[in-house]
């Protein structure tokens, strides 16, 4: 009864994440070890630690095994059950930082998602969860997620103190689809929710009025919304932000974002999300940088099918991903430039033949 | 040939008469002819057509298997002992390749035509066969006995088929020539017809086969079933759509002899498979299964030239007409032809021993090139030492080999590589077919270099930051052009040359630094001369050119260096790299530790991207800001076309970048605005052409352009395979392996290690070899909820606990099994045996197979087991890594103290804090009064306080319905068949009562398990005696009614009755005649008795008839079931005894 399918061994707490994501779609137990070894404060960190518990509360059999040191931490998945749970994020990062690893397993699950999650909803290092409903679901959408794919935002909570509540509902799937996505097409709106809480309401508007001063000469399709939350629904501390969000004609999204600081105007916070959101458009391509893992994910676990994507230049994080994937999956993508013939063009098209990734967790009748 | 003088041709009678029909149809398709006469008629035909049309209809499957060169199709020969299935695969082999087997072992694969191949595969009787055979056949030859009729092994199989996704089956019917009379073998065919049809589906083909000419069925017969086989098609199965598979058509043990030696044969063998690709694309890296064997991996997988290859144009061109008859046909375990391949050898088989000296042999030309081969009388070194070899024909010199010839040979090849990559990054100017030509060149002498991606031995550290790496950076790109005489310095020697002095070779001004560096150093400059966003978009469409000067192969990049994704995203390249770090290396010693922490430090895991505040401060210009309007759909309409000819242009020029500087990005329109005039012009007529045909398809038919639902999926499902053949078309070979793994289709080679050793020991080729690939969720554990059902004729029922055999996936295991029902949705209740004709659930621990999976379990694999064998066929549910299993459990206990409605109940736990656990829970009596648990007692341990709704009795008992959950046991053992020397002696775990029967122990008997005569003492109740007193203060309804019984007698009793004469007399008359009438019947029944004595005597010669024959029927069969043993035992004999003609 030799059960032990090969161990993979990482060192460094970097892309912990998306490793243990990996580990648990694959079903390949995970080693990773020097988590801060030579750090003045080594191990795991709260956040971190906090991520294992919810992964290990999504799946069924996941066993965890950390170090006395907290440096190393052995992972042998489970199945992932999913269903209605609940989970509280420390303050040390947002429900972004969370989210990100949920939303790709989610749909793998044996029962639906719903997850409640409670912290920070808006911070500076993750995606804000008005980016995780406006772009990413999308994104999921892409791979024929949508029925019941929804994230509701219950509350805000602003950093430090947060407060925030969102509920993430994820149906279950038996395969994804495969993916062919070359058309980046044309931008033909852009959308905006601008928020403000325990700070003045006139916050948002000011910064739709400064972020419209400079995409109105673009298009007329722009839609701002000012989100307001009142009293408990707005969580403990005050903050602001703009997430803004472009859809071409082939509804391939770019987004950006920027929130409030110290000292800062609204108007210029407004500018620049604004600015970042056009250079994000300048980039180009079907999917945005903060999208490439997600997509490239499905991508690998499609149908055994070629499954294809235009892109921009890998991020660091996207190369890391792509040979963790070659490690976990095997599966290789063949990247070239979209287009021979245009040597200005920097795109680059990502194809792959799916591993055939069926949905094992899903109960059948 | 065109000389040759031809007889005329003279056209035959057959042909013209043939001609002359052809005539007639030729005359035209009459409408007449087939238009309805009536109403009625036209509306049969249309509900007729109607109905073809929705048979035609599936539901749509992608077909993984490639068209263009599918695998051989596995044609399997399935039937009971001394059928003739040997018989058929010879006369099928006969047919295709006109060659004659004597001994065929293992699968044979023939060319059957243009597009079609067979590998045909005989089944041999043994269970474990059957299963893996079912699981991989496309076509079953099903040979069914027509002098015996249908056997057991033939239901079993059909119920193995039905449960793995059911291929195509063909019956054949043989020994028909053993029916003397006509009538009886119209009967029989008819009779086995419907049977077949019963089972398969209605119209199912059966063949039927006559006696056997010269070893062979008759050769019209055989080519009737084989035109047959070539026009079958076949739809995907569900299971094998999914999965990698391979039948090994040929298998050897790679293992060390020396290992195999030193182990006494007990060591782990390497083995290498050979076959066919099927199902999906075959991928290294996962795991595969060989049924009877188990898991295993695959250490490598190469594909081989196809040993049987579909005809092509090429292949027909260069066919001798001598061999015009030959056919292909492989059979390397049968060693037919003699001929092996092997990866890197052919082995050719020469009859006799065949050794230097042997004089017996006689020696034909091959023989003499082989032996003289043999004779090499120095080593290959020595001979390539001798030998003068010149690298130029000018050259003075020829090439020595000296001792590290190794290395050298490495240096060079780095050497080529790494030219190879500057030239393409000065080529890439030009169009990009002259680079490919260039590859093509270096890579045509040297096949086995591994490009790019082979490094050097050279060991590396981490790169420090980026900014010292620019200054000093420009160091190493040594081997310019200019460098070429230096090629032939081997590694060590540069290495000392730059320890010596690095500085030495800062030598800046190569081209390719410029190349390499441009980006740094063009910022630096331009951030001098010109404002900062100008500066800015000049270094950018620098960077942008250099760019696309040298296109970075990400893919490259990516997975075959091990470059560090900083350095990949920083545009380094590997060639460039390791010179990088020796330069940093020799330095300093102690640095390295604290740069990766200072680094560690900034990181933080987000995906959020930090744009620098240089980035989003160029978007505050207008310029800027209007550059990138053709983006949105307000924007310039044919933007594209004209930024597209505006960088051809640019090309064309030679890439002259700087004459364009700031326009070439912020105003593509302006550079060519009479070509924007006729193009936008050009576009919209484009456009407006292809609304108006829109419009036209619209309006003429609004149907036509709305495809069914049906059409649209195959359409889709086309246009993706279509997508995925196109895809890696131009990628090499291996590549495309890594990248999509092998096609279905590749004759490939797969090397397994750690292979028990008994499988090539105890190997046997009539058994099949399965190599069945594995997805990856698939190689995992876990308890597997199944839909099971026992089957209707399996005799016995089946028990929890009990050890099942199950076939699920490829695999073949046993493991234990935990019935249960679903109990109104709210829990899973255990049941201790399986419903009958119903569907239940199992539970067990296994390899986890994806839900919908069929399966088929048995009992026993063993051929001697009596009866049926498949026990239980269903499909797999869920797949969960724990169980929630519960049986019911009733606690029980007695009251023995009651107040009103509470009650003191004892016995029914045994400690208080049991009672705490059970507080609240209801509890009921047997007479049915509810109740709930109140509170534990101190005083007897485990008593309790209960109150109910109603005073219970004593004598009732009280009990608390409780659920206990249960675990299915961890047992899991895979039947590994294929492992023993007797392959179908596999034995799993037995049932303790088998253990006991073969230890010769009893079975314990618990004395409170024996049963007792149930003795129930009639109750007595006391008769109910109310007081005078109470009596007699009840209201009057209420009182007991006492009645006294009646003392006097009656009217009737009293009366004294005296007839008249008249009346005497007619009750004489009335007394005569009964008695009369009752001599009459009694007389009556002695005659019905003595007719019943006659009667009996009768009946009980005929029951002595029918016992006659009735023991004259028992006789016939038993003397049928002889002659079959009798030909079973034969055909274990031997196969040239079997089959005697009488």
């Amino acid at each position: 009864m030799a059960h032990a399918t090969g161990l993979i061994q990482f060192s460094g707490h970097q892309h912990l994440r998306h490793r243990l994501v990996l580990s648990i779609l694959s079903g390949k137990p995970v080693r990773i070890d020097k988590i801060r070894s030579d750090d003045k404060n080594p191990g795991l960190r709260d956040f971190e630690i906090s991520l294992l518990r919810l992964l290990e509360k999504v799946t069924n059999g996941t066993v965890i095994e950390i170090s006395v040191t907290g440096t190393a931490i052995l992972l042998k998945p489970g199945i992932i059950s999913g269903g209605p749970l609940t989970h509280d994020c420390p303050l040390s990062r947002s429900i972004g930082y969370f989210l990100e690893p949920v939303v790709m397993l989610a749909p793998f699950a044996k029962k639906s998602f719903q997850l409640t999650l409670r912290g920070i909803t808006t911070d500076e290092h993750d995606l804000s969860v008005d980016l995780f409903r406006t772009v990413t679901l999308p994104h999921l959408q892409l791979f024929g997620i949508s029925d019941g794919l929804e994230l509701r935002i219950k509350r805000r909570g602003a950093p430090p103190a947060g407060g925030g509540e969102v509920q993430f509902l994820c149906p279950v799937v038996k395969q994804v689809k495969t993916l062919n996505f070359v058309e980046p097409g044309k931008i033909k709106r852009i959308r905006g929710i601008a928020h403000a809480v325990r700070v003045n309401p006139q916050f948002s508007n000011r910064m739709i009025e400064a972020s419209r001063s400079v995409l109105n000469r673009y298009i007329p399709d722009i839609y701002l919304y000012s989100d307001v939350y009142k009293g408990e629904e707005s969580g403990k501390s005050p903050g602001y932000a703009l997430s803004l969000l472009a859809e071409s004609t082939t509804s391939a999204l770019h987004c950006s974002e920027a929130i409030s600081q110290p000292g800062v105007a609204p108007e210029d916070i407004a500018l620049q999300a604004t600015r970042a959101l056009l250079a994000e458009i300048d980039r180009g391509g079907c999917v945005d940088r903060q999208h490439q893992s997600l997509v490239l994910l499905m991508m690998v676990l499609g149908s055994e099918d070629v499954g294809r994507c235009r892109m921009g230049e890998p991020t660091l994080r996207t190369i890391h991903f792509l040979r963790d994937v070659h490690r976990f999956f095997g599966t290789s993508f063949k990247i070239v430039g979209a287009d021979p013939l245009d040597k200005e063009c920097s795109h680059l098209l990502y194809s792959c033949y799916g591993t055939g990734y069926i949905n094992a967790n899903r109960t059948v009748a | 040939m065109d000389e040759r003088p031809h007889k005329a041709h003279r056209p035959s009678k057959t042909d013209k008469k043939d001609k002359g029909k052809g005539k007639e149809k030729q005359h035209g398709f009459n409408e007449k002819a087939f238009a309805p006469k009536s109403g009625r008629t036209a509306d049969k035909q249309g509900r007729r057509n109607a109905e073809r049309d929705q048979t035609r209809l599936h539901v749509p499957l992608v077909n993984r298997t490639p068209d263009a060169e599918p695998p051989p199709v596995i044609i399997a020969i399935v039937g009971p002992p001394g059928v003739g299935k040997t018989t058929l695969l010879k006369s099928l082999v006969r047919r295709y390749t006109k060659q004659t087997l004597n001994d065929v072992k293992g699968p044979v694969t023939v060319v059957s035509g243009k597009k079609r191949r067979l590998t045909f595969i005989e089944c041999n009787n043994d269970l474990n066969s059957m299963i893996d055979i079912g699981k991989i056949a496309d076509l079953v030859l099903l040979m069914i006995d027509g002098s015996f009729g249908f056997e057991m092994e033939t239901f079993e199989f059909l119920n193995i088929l039905q449960s793995h996704g059911f291929p195509k089956v063909i019956g054949i019917l043989t020994h028909l020539d053993l029916i003397k009379k006509a009538a009886t073998l119209k009967d029989t065919k008819k009779a086995l017809k419907k049977r077949f049809w019963t089972e398969i589906y209605q119209g199912a083909k059966l063949f039927y086969l006559s006696g056997v000419l010269n070893g062979r069925y008759p050769d019209t017969e055989i080519l009737n079933l084989s035109r047959f086989v070539s026009v079958m098609k076949f739809r995907p199965l569900v299971f094998r759509n999914a999965h990698p598979y391979l039948l090994a058509d040929r298998i050897e043990d790679l293992t060390p002899r020396e290992e195999v030696r030193l182990s006494k044969g007990k060591c782990d063998r390497t083995v290498t498979v050979y076959g066919y690709v099927r199902g999906t694309n075959l991928r290294l890296g996962t795991k595969v299964h060989v049924p009877g064997v188990g898991d295993l991996d695959m250490k490598s997988v190469t594909i081989l030239g196809d040993p049987c290859p579909l005809p092509d144009a090429d292949s027909e061109k260069r066919r001798k007409l001598s061999e015009k008859k030959k056919l292909l046909i492989h059979a390397p375990m049968s060693d037919i032809g003699g001929v092996m391949y092997d990866k890197d050898a052919v082995w050719i088989n020469v009859p006799g021993s065949f050794t230097r000296g042997n004089t017996d042999v006689p020696q034909g030309e091959g023989e003499q090139m082989v032996m003289d081969l043999q004779d090499a009388g120095a080593t290959l070194e020595d001979a390539v030492a001798q030998s003068h070899i010149r690298l130029l024909g000018s050259s003075s010199k020829h090439l020595t080999v000296e001792a590290p010839a190794g290395d050298s040979d490495d240096d060079s090849d780095g050497y080529e590589d790494e030219e190879e990559g500057d030239e393409s990054g000065i080529d890439s100017d030009e169009d990009g077919e002259a680079g490919d030509d260039d590859d093509d060149d270096e890579r045509a002498p040297n096949p086995h270099s591994t490009g790019r991606a082979a490094r050097r031995d050279v060991t590396r550290t981490l790169p420090t930051a980026s900014t010292s790496k620019i200054q000093r950076g420009e160091v190493e790109y040594a081997e310019s052009d200019s460098d070429l005489g230096d090629d032939d310095d081997d590694e060590g020697m540069v290495r000392r040359f730059r320890m010596e002095d690095g500085d030495a070779l800062d030598i800046p001004s190569d081209e390719e630094e410029d190349d390499m560096m441009g980006e740094g150093d063009d910022d630096e400059e331009e951030e001098e001369a010109a404002p900062k966003w100008k500066g800015n978009l000049a270094a950018k469409a620098q960077a942008a050119s250099s760019n696309a000067r040298r296109r970075k192969d990400w893919t490259k990049l990516i997975y075959s260096s091990e470059l560090t994704p900083e350095e990949v995203l920083a545009g380094k390249e590997e060639g460039a790299m390791d010179e990088d770090e020796e330069e940093e290396d020799d330095g300093e010693f102690f640095r390295f530790k604290n740069v990766p922490r200072k680094d560690e430090e900034e990181e933080v895991d987000s995906s959020k991207i930090v744009w620098k505040e240089e980035d989003l401060k160029k978007w505050e210009d207008e310029e800027i800001l209007d550059s990138i309007r053709g983006l949105f759909i307000t924007g310039p309409v044919a933007a594209d076309g004209v930024e597209g000819e505006g960088y051809e242009d640019e090309e064309d020029e030679g890439g002259d970048f700087e004459d364009l500087e700031g326009g070439d990005e912020s105003q593509p329109s302006t550079s060519a605005p009479p070509t924007t005039e006729s193009s936008r012009a050009a576009a919209l007529a484009k456009k407006k052409e292809e609304l108006k045909r829109k419009f036209d398809e619209q309006y003429d038919d609004p149907e036509a352009s709305k495809v069914d639902f049906y059409t649209e999926k195959k359409d889709e499902i086309s246009r993706q395979l279509q997508l995925n053949v196109e895809e890696f078309k131009d990628v090499s070979a291996e590549t495309r392996a890594l990248v999509e793994g092998y096609r279905p289709g590749t004759y490939v080679r797969i090397e397994l290690v750690s292979v028990p050793c008994e499988l090539i020991e105890h190997f046997d080729p009539a058994y099949p070899i399965v190599v069945g690939g594995l997805l990856p969720a698939e190689e995992r554990f876990g308890f597997v909820q199944v839909r099971i059902k026992r089957h209707r004729w399996y005799v016995k029922t089946l028990k929890t606990n009990d050890p099942l055999i199950f076939s699920v996936g490829w695999r073949r295991f046993q493991s234990v099994p935990l019935y249960s029902l679903d109990d109104h949705s709210i829990r899973m209740r255990m049941l201790k045996y399986t419903p009958e004709h119903m569907h239940c659930y199992a539970t067990f621990y296994g390899p986890v197979a994806l839900p919908n999976t069929g399966f088929c379990a048995f009992n026993s694999l063993a051929g001697a087991a009596p009866g049926f064998r498949v026990s239980a066929t269903g499909v797999v549910l869920d797949i969960d890594r724990s169980v929630k299993i519960v049986k019911k459990i009733k606690l029980t206990g007695v009251p023995y103290k009651i107040f009103k409605n509470t009650a003191f109940v004892r016995d029914m736990f045994s400690t208080a804090l049991e009672v705490a656990k059970f507080e609240g829970a209801n509890i009921r009596t047997v007479s049915g009064i509810r109740g709930q648990v109140k509170k534990g007692l101190s005083k007897p341990d485990g008593a309790f306080r209960a109150t109910f709704e109603d005073k219970v009795l004593k004598s009732d008992i009280i009990f608390l319905r409780a659920w206990y959950s249960i675990q299915p046991r961890k047992f899991y053992n895979p039947v590994t068949s294929l492992l023993l020397s007797d392959k179908s002696q596999w034995a799993g775990m037995r049932l303790t009562g088998q253990v006991r029967r073969d230890e010769g122990l009893k079975t314990p008997l618990n004395v409170n398990s024996t049963y007792k005569k149930v003795e129930r003492p009639e109750r007595r109740f006391n008769p109910l005696i109310i007081p005078k007193k109470l009596q007699a203060a009840l209201p009057y309804a209420s009182k007991p009614r006492v009645m006294k019984p009646q003392r006097q007698q009656t009217y009737m009793q009293k009366r004294a009755v005296v007839m008249e004469p008249e009346e005497r007399k007619a009750v004489a008359l009335l007394q005569q005649i009964r008695a009369l009438r009752k001599d009459q019947v009694v007389r009556r029944k002695e005659k019905k008795n003595e007719k019943k004595a006659v009667h009996a005597k009768k009946a009980e010669k005929d029951e002595e008839r029918k016992a006659e024959k009735v023991k004259e029927r028992k006789k016939e069969v038993m003397r049928a079931t002889g002659r079959k043993s009798k030909r079973e035992s034969e055909a274990e004999e031997g196969r040239g005894s079997k089959r005697r003609k009488t």
